[in-house]
């Protein structure tokens, strides 16, 4: 290890390998930090196919669409730092500095510009609120997935799974395959938070039903989970009273939503968006800190690692160019928008293609979303469905559209009338 | 008429399958693979399949696998069953088979990820 | 002191005529039956008189309220089967290990049993971790002498045992603006009392605690009260006992005993029969179970609950003390002296406990509504205290007695026994003083005073790598590699670490075990990552099968099977 390089990625998964590969591309010297003794990040244990149609088109495994990126990192000139940790970090005359530690003891280096690639966690039970005793059997889909298919090992020959995100969707199917009963899945929100087809090849095909408006209250059991207690909630997600039925298993799984990490960023004082609870951060993924990037889940949580790649490669990039005084015009939403990346238009270094991210607050048919430069209408798009679940990339030229640092710059989002 | 979700992609469109006089009809589809799949559902669902495998290698223990295509939804039981068996016992490469022409479907079990020893 | 015949009038004025008091052997026993527990409850209290020596044995039944039994080990063998050691300490909590570690300077063999499957497992990992300052206790009261003496150990207990514990200091805003012309008065009560205390104007108030409500007027500061990881403070106790010689014996419950004449004979557990000469009765929420198979019951426990929050580090810099408002604290009218808002020492913020009566002495479940009604409460303290914080919660159970005042003396009727009971806050303060002093009785029963003079008071701890200077961590690194491979992410552990936790004087083989030594799992992310990678360090290191790895004790194992044992026979 050196002790100065043009650009560090942390985090060895699909973001980071996609920013360290064009940050190399683009002529860097490019350290890669990855805390684990393998690249691939989470894709290592999400063994199910689906990965890379947008950028293969083909439906790959997860560790499999990882070992292309891999493979290409030893073409490259990239360097490694396997079970590498990033201890510290902080901005200097030189750039940032970096402590690492890892087997070989603690080291420092400096750094031009410091990438972000460090995923995402789950969210847990205390988290939702369920309270009761604390055995064991209370596992993230995350946690179960990683015994399943890295370990060889079932958590659990009966269980119950809380919440229909994609992860929690793909580890029903996948415990039954490995001889598991899946009893339900839990949806507290009134429509599935996974994508239709999971919920069709993953519950249907095995018979394993979903209830929405419905979320485990309590679990019970002393040492190993006993039960679990599930009621019917209202709108506001609070359970009605009387419905409350108790379940017999061994196993809760969660699937109860993400939560990118961003705990060195924090310390490094990069301002972050409550509502994507990533940094904000221009077109080219670099955060209000100059020189500090973010890419991947560790900006948003995409729901396909397709997107993710390709938000590393847009990072990766950029701060592999020379640093640029910016000149940013921020990204306004207006309608019913969880929210909207990037949240800021660098115009120093805008390129005739920009990629625009966002997610829907509610499920709405035919909706049309557009995008206004100082109320003048530059794009419009008419969606069938929009769901809150399902990302919607938009990829729009922004440099024809005399956008000033002062411009208003809206997207808005309108359901049509039903009557229509 | 059966509605079911396509699975071929993230859109996951809604389809409307029927059987009529001449033929399957398939609506709701927004792209030829969406008719296919609609129209195999009603007369021969098929699945492609992922899981692991047993292997000798130190750095991999479990190495994980997927069908080369799409086998008889009806077959996933027993290959299952079938894959539980297998123990790889040399490094693999990504793609590389594991069980060529799973239980007579035509259809190899590949690799999915790289193991070196 | 009222008569049993004043009292029954009493209690049938209250309760009606199903239950009656009588007095015997300086006892006053309370029987009947009543509807419901809190009934139970407050018939108890009516009776008791806190400063006389006559206490409350409770054995009205609550109707239709079950008490469940004490869980036991299911373990059985004959380990323990003819030990004969000079003292019997029954209870591995703070205060049963704090017992074993001092009596293993007299020159006495000492045997510690815990039912459970590690030491600290029930109400000494299961409170708020507050060194308190003793300013709501009462000068008769035995918990005063103990809480003032062991408030002054801390400091330098825990350098023996490099355990982290930081004199923080407790802050009391007040509201009310009269207060600032009686407050600087009251200043003289607690310095009587032994207790240093400040007046704090607002501005002096709110430049220690910024955050706190905006509208307070005044307030006091007691700068004694302290903070000190709990289960860490008993664990370091245990190992300091153990490498002293103490035995120590986990998954061990008392079942009996043969008691003849005043005297134990022979203790009979799960593991064999014991001959002590001298047992203590360190048992919690037990401890009246343990005075009953004595036969010298003169106290009875009313187990109360109370449940801590625990939220994420970004949300500790609210608070840099242990702060609360007058009226606040969880407190007062429960008997518990509820730290309000706390800087635990491992940086994060706690807040709580409640207090709720409960008839189930190991009733761990957490409710909601405790959370949100302590919430409720703090947020008067602290504006911006918000549950979407709370990465963790958790209850334990107060062994109360109806005097509200700890047992700590020699045995009654028997008289080879020395009871440690009615342990409730603060009793975490009190356990070093509480320690020592009845290491002493037990000793001076067993008959001796002589000293081990090989007795060694220093306990090394696990090295805490991320808090060390980086010259220091590197060269353990560089002793240990491991030490450089970090495991959990949110409290940046090593594997280092983990490792040596498995391997100290007090056995450690379970995921929860590894959390309470070094940590992983503590985060925000709750062992979200590190779960599976310390269950897998657990089995490499212990040379067990994954599926035989716990979270906590036996049956609660994490793996149930290998994957692929069973396909094909499933029925999808």
């Amino acid at each position: 290890m050196k002790e100065n390089y043009d650009v560090a990625v942390l985090g060895g998964g699909p973001a980071g390998l996609a920013a360290a590969l064009a940050a190399d591309a683009a002529g860097a010297s490019v350290l890669l930090i990855e805390r684990e003794g393998r690249l691939g990040g989470i894709l290592k244990q999400c063994i199910h196919d689906g990965f890379g149609l947008v950028r293969f088109g083909k439906k790959l495994a997860g560790p499999e669409y990882a070992q292309h990126f891999i493979d290409a990192l030893a073409q490259s000139k990239v360097e490694t730092a396997l079970l590498t940790f990033a201890t510290h970090a902080e901005q200097t005359p030189d750039g940032v500095k970096l402590t690492l530690v890892s087997r070989a003891g603690m080291h420092t280096i400096t750094v031009k510009k410091l990438v972000l690639a460090t995923g995402c966690r789950e969210r847990t039970a205390r988290q939702v609120a369920i309270h009761g005793t604390r055995p064991a059997g209370i596992f993230t889909a995350g946690a179960a997935q990683y015994y399943t298919n890295i370990l060889g090992e079932l958590p659990t020959k009966r269980c119950v799974i809380l919440g229909s995100g994609d992860i929690g969707l793909i580890m029903a199917r996948r415990l039954t395959l490995e001889g598991a009963e899946v009893l339900g899945v839990y949806e507290a929100k009134p429509t599935p938070s996974g994508l239709a087809r999971n919920i069709s090849q993953c519950l249907k095909d095995f018979d394993i039903p979903i209830s929405t408006s419905h979320t485990v209250t309590r679990v019970f059991g002393k040492e190993r989970l006993e039960a679990v207690e599930i009621a019917e909630v209202d709108a506001a997600m609070q359970p009605k009273p009387g419905t409350a039925k108790r379940i017999d298993c061994d196993a809760l799984i969660l699937s109860v939503g993400l939560i990118p990490e961003n705990e060195l960023a924090e310390t490094l004082g990069v301002a972050l968006d409550k509502r994507t609870k990533g940094p904000v951060c221009d077109q080219n993924g670099q955060t209000m800190t100059e020189g500090i990037y973010a890419c991947g889940n560790a900006l948003h949580v995409n729901d396909l690692v397709d997107y993710v790649t390709e938000s590393g490669e847009i990072a990766g990039r950029a701060a592999a160019a020379a640093s640029a005084q910016r000149s940013l015009c921020p990204l306004a939403t207006q309608g019913e928008f969880l929210y909207a990346v990037p949240q800021q238009i660098d115009l120093a270094t805008l390129k005739t293609q920009t990629v625009l991210f966002f997610r829907v607050s509610r499920e709405m048919q035919n909706a049309m979303v557009t995008l206004s430069v100082n109320g003048k209408t530059i794009l419009e798009k008419r969606y069938r469905h929009l769901r809150p679940p399902e990302m919607e990339r938009l990829a729009v030229d922004l440099s024809s559209a005399g956008l000033a640092q002062n411009s208003a710059l809206l997207l808005t989002v309108k359901e049509a009338d039903k009557t229509e | 008429m059966t509605e079911l979700t396509c699975i071929v992609c993230p859109m996951g469109c809604t389809l409307q399958v029927a059987q009529g006089a001449d033929g399957i009809t398939v609506t709701g589809n927004s792209c030829p693979r969406g008719a296919q799949f609609g129209k195999a559902e009603l007369t021969d669902p098929h699945r492609s399949l992922t899981t692991t495998v047993h292997t000798t290698l130190t750095t991999l223990p479990l190495l994980p696998v997927r069908t080369d295509g799409e086998i008889p939804k009806a077959l996933v039981p027993k290959a299952i069953a079938a894959l539980a068996k297998v123990l790889v016992e040399h490094p693999v490469k990504a793609g590389d088979v594991i069980l060529p022409d799973l239980l007579g479907s035509g259809i190899d079990v590949i690799a999915t990820a790289t193991a070196t020893e | 002191m009222q008569s049993a015949a004043k009292l029954t009038e009493l209690l049938r004025g209250q309760f009606g005529n199903t239950v009656s008091a009588k007095e015997q052997n300086g006892i006053l026993y309370l029987s009947g039956h009543l509807p419901d527990w809190d009934s139970v409850v407050a018939a108890g209290r009516l009776c008791a008189d806190p400063k006389s020596r006559r206490m409350v044995v409770n054995d009205i039944a609550a109707t239709g309220c079950e008490r469940p039994k004490m869980q036991l080990p299911t373990m059985e063998d004959k380990a323990l089967e003819g030990a004969a050691p000079d003292v019997l300490v029954i209870g591995a909590g703070v205060v049963g290990c704090a017992i074993a570690r001092e009596l293993a300077r007299y020159d006495v063999t000492v045997l510690l049993v815990e039912k459970e499957h590690d030491v600290g497992m029930q109400a000494s990992s299961r409170n708020d971790g507050m060194v308190h300052p003793g300013i709501d206790l009462k000068p008769w009261q035995v918990k005063q002498k103990y809480n003032l003496a062991g408030n002054r150990m801390y400091p330098e207990i825990c350098r023996e045992l490099e355990v982290p514990f930081a004199r923080t200091g407790q802050i009391i805003g007040i509201t009310q603006a009269w207060a600032r012309a009686v407050l600087p008065l009251s200043v003289h009560y607690w310095r009587r009392m032994g207790i240093p205390c400040n007046y704090l104007s607002r501005d002096a108030l709110l430049k220690k605690e910024p955050h706190l409500a905006p509208d307070v007027a005044c307030g006091l500061e007691f700068p004694t009260a302290g903070i000190v990881c709990p289960y860490g403070l008993t664990i370091a106790y245990a190992e300091n006992a153990v490498q002293n010689g103490v035995k120590l014996s986990l998954d061990t419950a008392v079942l009996g005993m043969k008691v003849q004449d005043g005297k134990i004979y022979a203790v009979r557990t799960n593991r064999g029969t014991i001959r002590p000469k001298v047992v203590v009765n360190a048992a919690g929420v037990f401890s009246e179970e343990i005075a009953q198979m004595a036969n010298d019951r003169f106290f009875s426990i009313h187990p109360r609950k109370g449940t801590n929050a625990i939220l994420d580090k970004k949300a500790a810099f609210r608070v840099q003390t242990i702060a609360s408002l007058l009226g606040t604290a969880a407190t007062k009218s429960a008997h518990s002296k509820g730290g309000g808002l706390v800087r635990t020492v491992d940086g994060n913020l706690l807040v709580g406990p409640d207090a709720v009566e409960t008839a189930a002495k190991e009733d761990y479940a957490t409710n909601a509504e405790s959370v949100h009604a302590t919430f409720a409460k703090q947020k008067n303290a602290l504006p911006e205290l918000s549950e979407a914080d709370i990465i963790t919660y958790f209850t334990g159970v107060r062994a109360a007695t109806y005097e509200e005042d700890f047992v700590i003396c020699p045995g009654r009727a028997t008289k080879n026994l020395v009871h440690a009971a009615g342990i409730q806050s603060p009793g975490l303060t009190a356990a070093p003083a509480i320690g020592v002093a009845v290491a002493k009785m037990a000793a001076e029963l067993v008959g001796t005073t002589k000293k081990n003079s090989k007795f060694q008071p220093h306990r090394t701890a696990v090295p805490h790598l991320s808090s060390l200077p980086q010259a220091e961590r590197n060269a353990l690194i560089h002793q240990n590699p491991d030490f450089g491979v970090i495991v959990c992410r949110c409290e940046e552990i090593s594997r280092g670490e983990i490792i040596a936790a498995l391997h100290r004087p007090v056995p450690c083989d379970t995921v929860d075990g590894v959390k309470r030594r070094v940590r992983p799992g503590m985060g925000r992310c709750q062992g979200g990552f590190c779960g599976p990678l310390v269950t897998q360090i657990i089995a490499e290191e212990l040379h067990k099968p994954l599926e035989q790895v716990c979270k906590s004790g036996e049956g609660s194992e994490l793996l149930l099977a290998p994957t692929k044992a069973e396909t094909g026979q499933s029925n999808f």
